[in-house]
């Protein structure tokens, strides 16, 4: 088996059908807009929506297919690196552990999406996700996967539980908060060993930080998660806090967020005028 | 509530713990490095593994059971202090070349289409392996003396038979027809025989036969 698994080759059964997000963004229904209604002040996923339902099951597939991902990721950690020299062991065995934590996440997602009245490959898979999984620097991939993705889950499950929590639906609010819980240390573990080993690599850290605002920036998708009411997914202060991020860093990935609605927004307006 | 100044035996009738066991402190040190470095390498494997395979059921799995050998290496690697190897890499390395060649050959297999040469090499080879030295380690060191060691034994051992039941009925599910069949025979007895050479998980004398001597062990 060969070290360093490219995304073209993630293994997959039928059902599935991969896109990158190179794919997403040319892709004109999906990308930008050319529908010249106004757009909602509010688009964030509660259940008074009027396609709630339907952007829950999209929202939850789109976990499932992060949390295989995520799987992957983390397993191939395990592997792609000489234990010792070029990851410590300890390092290894946490990268384990969330391999176990993300199979059930996995499970998890696919009994919520069974119960959500949704299938297995129904929507595309999105592998940006894997792609921020291949840096052939450990430290680049805690960044990029624990930090920046795996903050993005914190902000996605902590929606999705909220959404649980006013539409009544225990089952969802209970599976999404034990998820919760575990993105929370998982974050941690990326923050923790960020600051462990790049103690005295001042450049090594930069770089990683730097990589890690590119996948913030990314997982953003254009303003899909931000602390406006126009973006889906709100950001998690709270739980972001537990896992090890400080306010600056919190409000970095606010700003961050936020210019990238903007930027979809501006984008989506002079789409819609050369369209008309 | 008999007299509570009464001598008691210090060994109940039926506590049938003895002393000495089979190794010495450098045996079971040496043992117990070997078995750090197989986990090791095991659960790099299935973490590696588990973007290669498309089945999902299988994926899952391969997650769940990476992090029990991680568990495992722990384990190990936190008993050789113990075992007053204050480097725990100095003893986490192969029994010897042969076992080096075994890891090699059952981690080849990368190719979507090869899960069950995958499973085979786990479940049918290796995991057999572990349970077997494992189980003679437990039987033969000293209930006493290195009860630590039999702790750590009888809960990674839980471990493996779960896991060797949860793999072999996944190879069944996958095996659909006779070709397949000799596919996984084939592919388990090129492994057996690389490990054969290798003497088991802790080389020659792994389970007692084919031991040079014993040496570092008690008689």
């Amino acid at each position: 088996m060969r070290k360093f698994f490219p995304v073209e080759d993630l293994a997959r059964d039928e059902r599935f059908n991969q896109i990158t997000m190179n794919d997403r963004m040319a892709d004109q229904r999906t990308a930008i807009t050319t529908d010249s209604r106004p757009s909602r002040a509010a688009n964030r996923i509660v259940p008074s929506r009027g396609d709630a339902s339907d952007a829950a099951r999209g929202l939850m597939h789109g976990i499932f297919v992060g949390e295989i991902q995520a799987l992957e990721g983390a397993g191939r950690t395990c592997w792609d690196f000489t234990t010792g020299e070029e990851a410590p062991f300890e390092l290894k065995l946490d990268m384990a552990r969330q391999c176990w934590d993300e199979a059930r996440h996995v499970e998890i997602s696919i009994k919520l999406s069974d119960w959500m009245g949704s299938e297995i490959g129904e929507y595309a898979e999105n592998t940006v996700l894997f792609q921020a999984a291949c840096s052939n620097d450990p430290v680049l991939r805690l960044a990029g996967v624990n930090r920046a993705l795996e903050g993005l889950a914190i902000d996605v499950f902590t929606t999705m539980k909220e959404f649980g929590e006013v539409a009544g639906d225990q089952y969802l609010e209970f599976a999404e908060d034990w998820m919760l819980a575990d993105e929370v240390t998982h974050v941690k573990m990326g923050s923790d060993w960020l600051r462990k080993i790049t103690e005295n690599d001042p450049e090594r850290r930069k770089k990683a930080l730097d990589f890690q605002s590119v996948v913030d920036k990314l997982f953003s998708y254009g303003g899909t998660r931000s602390e406006s009411q126009e973006s889906p997914i709100g950001l998690a202060r709270r739980f972001r806090e537990l896992a090890g991020f400080d306010d600056q860093e919190i409000d970095v990935i606010a700003d961050l967020s936020l210019a990238a609605l903007e930027e979809r927004k501006a984008a989506v307006l002079e789409a819609q005028a050369a369209h008309n | 509530m008999a007299d509570a100044k009464k001598p008691r035996a210090p060994f109940a009738p039926w506590d049938r713990r003895e002393l000495p066991g089979l190794f010495s402190v450098e045996e079971s040190a040496r043992r117990v490095g070997a078995y750090k470095w197989c986990e090791l390498k095991l659960f790099e494997a299935l973490g590696g593994w588990i973007a290669t395979v498309p089945e999902l059921d299988v994926k899952m799995r391969l997650g769940a059971h990476c992090y029990k050998h991680a568990w495992h290496a722990e384990l190990w690697h936190k008993r050789l202090p113990e075992l007053r190897e204050m480097n725990p890499d100095r003893l986490s390395v192969a029994p010897n070349e042969d076992m080096v060649s075994f890891i090699a050959a059952l981690t080849e297999p990368e190719a979507p289409e090869l899960t069950i040469e995958k499973l085979v090499g786990v479940y049918r080879v290796f995991i057999p392996h572990f349970i077997s030295a494992y189980t003679f380690h437990l039987n033969n060191t000293s209930d006493i003396t290195d009860a630590p060691t039999m702790r750590s034994l009888r809960f990674i051992l839980q471990d493996e038979f779960e896991d060797w039941r949860d793999g072999e009925m996944l190879i069944q599910s996958l095996i659909e027809t006779p070709a397949e069949v000799d596919r996984a025979a084939a592919h388990q007895a090129r492994l057996e025989k690389i490990l054969l050479a290798a003497g088991g998980i802790t080389g020659s004398g792994t389970i007692g036969f084919n031991s040079p001597k014993h040496e570092g062990v008690m008689a």
